[in-house]
């Protein structure tokens, strides 16, 4: 019996960095780095979803959707915290990724954050676009926790254990919230239209950023060579990585008219995973 | 910044003038609360009263682990796990150890009276495939019930350890007799037929999760985490909101935050201990702070 309508709670995890290795998941520095994106967007965009969502709360006539809304604001901002401690670390080791998170944060303040000038009505379209593209990328945020829940190929390549703990920990939030933006686009604009619309917009950037974050870091690790197609495709054979062709798969999920985030991945084996997770036990 | 980027925040300058022009927002139907019956009360242990609660057609689906929101009529609102059957779409079991002001009205529900319900909500969800032992302190039972149900229909290799402070504690007759130990007064070593590889699943009073959470060491321990841990050691202060130019009492016993709630119902608020940061005003952390002197203020509400 698949647990359902779950009372979403942040927890209060640490992650110990002091003895990651520069490339956690042995000899597969291409990996790393492709992996290690999340680190360099995360930060910036879940504090804005967080900024988004709480503009948002008093649009919600329904409690249990604000109940929802609130839990998933905790569960995103203790990510882009624990996140953003990587990004820490690699600049201790030497490796000073604010040229690029500067990058990051451009975009979602000049690009996707408040602005000035628009009249009410831009305003209040312009959150519910928000939420839309929130949704959508809460989409992929569900399809690759669940992905990364399944990915035993990293404990079989030896991959670091608190990065694992940190990737999965993430991965489970992300399970178990996934319906909580497409839920509140839901509630302030049903259409088709404004949810297909929020994922062309999302996915060309989205792909755009993680790309050139992973040249950028592969550029910055004097170790690490340079990024080509042929590497992606090794590691997504192996399991290291989702493929092109899965993830062109579960993006084309998202405009079936009869779409739910529910019908991604398991909360059953999110909620096990938490039960197990050396951070979330440390953090009751 | 590179072309691609610069692009985007560009057309996006104009993609906003042209968004109200690609149609209104067409926000959804609002759900009608859930209003129950009492359809009828049972006494299940001298203290203890179970209600079936029926609706005007089948109720929502829930799964082990999941309580019910009850708006009292007096305001009140109270918390209760679910302790029935899931199968059973057209009624609800609750049951509630008289021990405050929401308990008793409670008890004191005649049948026939309608109250308003939110939920069910899952705060504590059951995903056991392996060995498990379930842990149950006094009315804790009422959440563990339906997971120790789940696993006799799973055939699942489960034990429950039961601790009441009399013999006569509730659900004793649903429980079979292998399986299940019974202990009356303090208890100790309640992990004792955990199985290594296997998960614990446990609800009662704080003193007891805080022993199981000492004991624990390899299992995969599941409890309660809905309430917000109690403020201890709280003095009274007054919340001063400057902007508004109000100012509230915060009793000992309640948070900055539980009483700004009350009057503004949208303030943005998560994990109630302090860490997330959601509930932030001008750098307050209104959920745990308090303030040194007896005055909090916050400039910019
Ligand atoms: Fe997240
Ligand atoms: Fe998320």
């Amino acid at each position: 019996m698949e647990p359902d309508n779950l009372v979403l709670q942040p927890r209060d995890v640490h992650f110990d960095w002091t003895a990651l290795p520069m490339h956690w998941v042995p000899e597969e520095p291409v990996t790393t780095h492709v992996m290690n994106v999340l680190h360099l967007l995360l930060p910036a965009g879940e504090r804005w979803f967080v900024r988004t969502f709480r503009q948002a709360v008093p649009l919600i006539t329904d409690d249990d959707l604000r109940e929802d809304v609130l839990g998933f604001i905790g569960q995103e901002a203790t990510h882009a915290e624990a996140h953003g401690g990587v990004l820490d670390h690699l600049l201790a080791k030497g490796l000073d990724p604010r040229p690029f998170t500067d990058r990051v944060e451009w975009v979602f303040d000049r690009v996707l954050g408040d602005r000035p000038g628009l009249t009410a009505g831009q305003q209040r379209e312009q959150l519910v676009e928000r939420i839309a593209i929130v949704a959508a990328v809460e989409h992929f945020t569900a399809y690759l926790g669940d992905w990364m829940l399944n990915a035993t190929a990293f404990d079989r390549a030896g991959a670091d254990p608190t990065m694992l703990d940190l990737l999965r920990w993430h991965a489970a939030e992300e399970v178990e919230h996934r319906s909580v933006a497409f839920d509140l686009m839901r509630h302030l604009d049903r259409r088709y239209t404004r949810r297909a619309r929020a994922m062309l917009l999302s996915a060309p950037p989205l792909l755009h950023l993680w790309v050139q974050g992973a040249r950028f870091l592969m550029a910055a690790d004097p170790d690490a060579g340079r990024l080509a197609l042929r590497d992606f495709r090794r590691a997504g054979r192996r399991g290291l990585l989702p493929t092109g062709y899965d993830l062109t798969r579960a993006f084309l999920r998202y405009f079936h008219r009869g779409y739910h985030p529910k019908q991604e991945g398991s909360t059953s084996q999110a909620v096990a995973y938490l039960a197990t997770s050396p951070a979330a036990r440390d953090a009751h | 910044m590179d072309r691609f980027l610069r692009g985007l925040a560009r057309f996006t300058d104009g993609y906003l003038k042209v968004l109200p022009l690609l149609g209104k927002a067409v926000p959804d139907r609002p759900n009608a609360p859930l209003v129950l019956e009492v359809a009828r009360r049972t006494r299940v242990a001298p203290d203890v009263v179970a209600l079936r609660l029926v609706g005007d057609g089948p109720l929502p689906a829930w799964q082990p682990g999941c309580h019910l929101d009850l708006h009292l009529p007096s305001g009140l609102r109270r918390q209760y796990s679910l302790c029935g059957d899931p199968a059973d779409r057209d009624g609800y079991r609750i049951a509630v150890r008289r021990v405050g002001a929401g308990s008793a009205e409670v008890h004191d529900l005649p049948t026939g009276t309608r109250i308003t319900v939110r939920g069910p909500r899952n705060a504590f969800p059951f995903v056991a495939g392996g060995p498990v032992l379930f842990v149950a302190g006094g009315i804790g039972i009422t959440a563990i019930l339906p997971m120790v149900q789940a696993s006799r229909r799973d055939g699942l290799d489960w034990r429950l350890v039961y601790v009441g402070r009399a013999r006569a504690m509730p659900f004793l007759d649903e429980l079979p007799d292998d399986r299940v130990e019974v202990r009356t007064g303090r208890s100790a070593d309640l992990l004792r037929d955990a199985h290594p590889e296997g998960a614990v699943y446990c609800c009662g009073p704080p003193s007891m999760l805080d022993a199981v959470r000492r004991d624990f060491a390899s299992a995969r321990l599941h409890f309660e985490r809905f309430s917000p841990p109690p403020v201890v050691d709280g003095r009274p202060f007054s919340l001063e909101l400057r902007r508004s130019g109000v100012v509230l009492p915060v009793p000992a016993d309640r948070s900055a935050l539980d009483v700004l709630k009350d009057l503004r119902p949208d303030v943005p608020y998560s994990c109630r201990q302090g860490f997330c940061g959601t509930c932030e005003v001008g750098g307050v952390r209104v959920c745990v702070q308090r303030p040194t002197g007896d005055r909090l203020v916050l400039e910019d509400l």
